[in-house]
């Protein structure tokens, strides 16, 4: 029988297994890196990079860890307030980039194949738009737990999310009405 | 929209991250359950070697034996099924207690 991502975070806090860690490193590190990507713009290398220390501070910082919320919704939290940290110390956490999103939304440089637009377009969203979208759409986490993993007020996630939707429709009009 | 979302995430593969992860997390700490039973256990021997010369030689185990040969059947089996369901009951309190420490 498959462990629990409680069970393993129990065996980390009570004998430090590390084995345990790595499993659960292994469950959610594509999810944990596919948001940092998309948080980052694709950006791989610092992608990567924020995991990984996403994972160090999560094993660091693992008996604070209740279990009220799902793992990876505590994760995606760390993972998170690391981007955060990150643009910061870069000075490059912006808010609202809509003269960039204007300026890219130009269809020439649209990519063949839905998948891949539907990704160019959410890279175009804000950052506030897209953090919401990433997590409540893609990643399922419900309103309420992305309130918390941004920290923000649960309405303006539900606002970020309906704007950002929107604009992805909007973005990706030419492929019908779906 | 959501859907397309889910379906245009790919699974990103490991290629070493876990094992790139692990490296860096600090050295695991010792255990030091196995040393907290040694201690138990000379403590627990050294009890039992000064009971046996404080009772002469055991003396007393001797007697007890006696006397519970000497209880009637029922009794026995009642004296064992009380102790059977006082560990018992040790033990759920026992399990109880580590279940809620570790949801805590």
């Amino acid at each position: 029988m498959e462990l629990t991502d409680a069970d393993l975070v129990a065996r980390v806090l009570v004998d430090d297994n590390q084995h345990a860690f790595g499993e659960l490193v292994r469950r959610h590190q594509s999810t944990v890196r596919g948001l940092l990507r998309h948080l980052t713009r694709t950006d791989v290398a610092l992608a990567d990079d924020l995991s990984q220390e996403t994972f160090l501070r999560a094993y660091k910082n693992i008996r604070s860890f209740r279990g009220e919320a799902r793992l990876s919704t505590w994760l995606y939290r760390i993972a998170y307030n690391c981007f955060r940290e990150d643009a910061r110390r870069r000075k490059e956490f912006v808010g609202i980039d809509e003269e960039q999103l204007q300026a890219e939304q130009d269809p020439q440089v649209s990519d063949p194949g839905l998948k891949h637009d539907l990704m160019h377009a959410l890279s175009l969203l804000p950052l506030h738009e897209r953090s919401a979208v990433l997590l409540c759409c893609q990643n399922g986490l419900s309103h309420d737990e992305a309130a918390r993993v941004l920290d923000i007020p649960l309405g303006t996630v539900k606002t970020n999310v309906l704007r950002g939707r929107k604009k992805l429709k909007r973005t990706l009009a030419a492929w019908g009405p779906d | 929209m959501d859907r397309q979302l889910r379906e245009a995430a790919p699974y990103i593969d490991d290629n070493g991250f876990t094992a790139r992860v692990l490296q860096q997390l600090p050295a695991p700490r010792r255990p030091r359950r196995s040393l907290r039973g040694a201690i138990l256990l000379a403590a627990t021997l050294l009890a039992s070697a000064l009971a046996y010369l404080a009772s002469d030689g055991g003396r007393f185990v001797v007697v007890a034996m006696e006397r519970l040969s000497a209880l009637p059947a029922l009794w026995l089996f009642a004296l064992a099924f009380g102790s059977g369901i006082l560990v018992m009951t040790a033990g759920v309190i026992a399990a109880i207690a580590k279940a809620s420490e570790l949801k805590s």
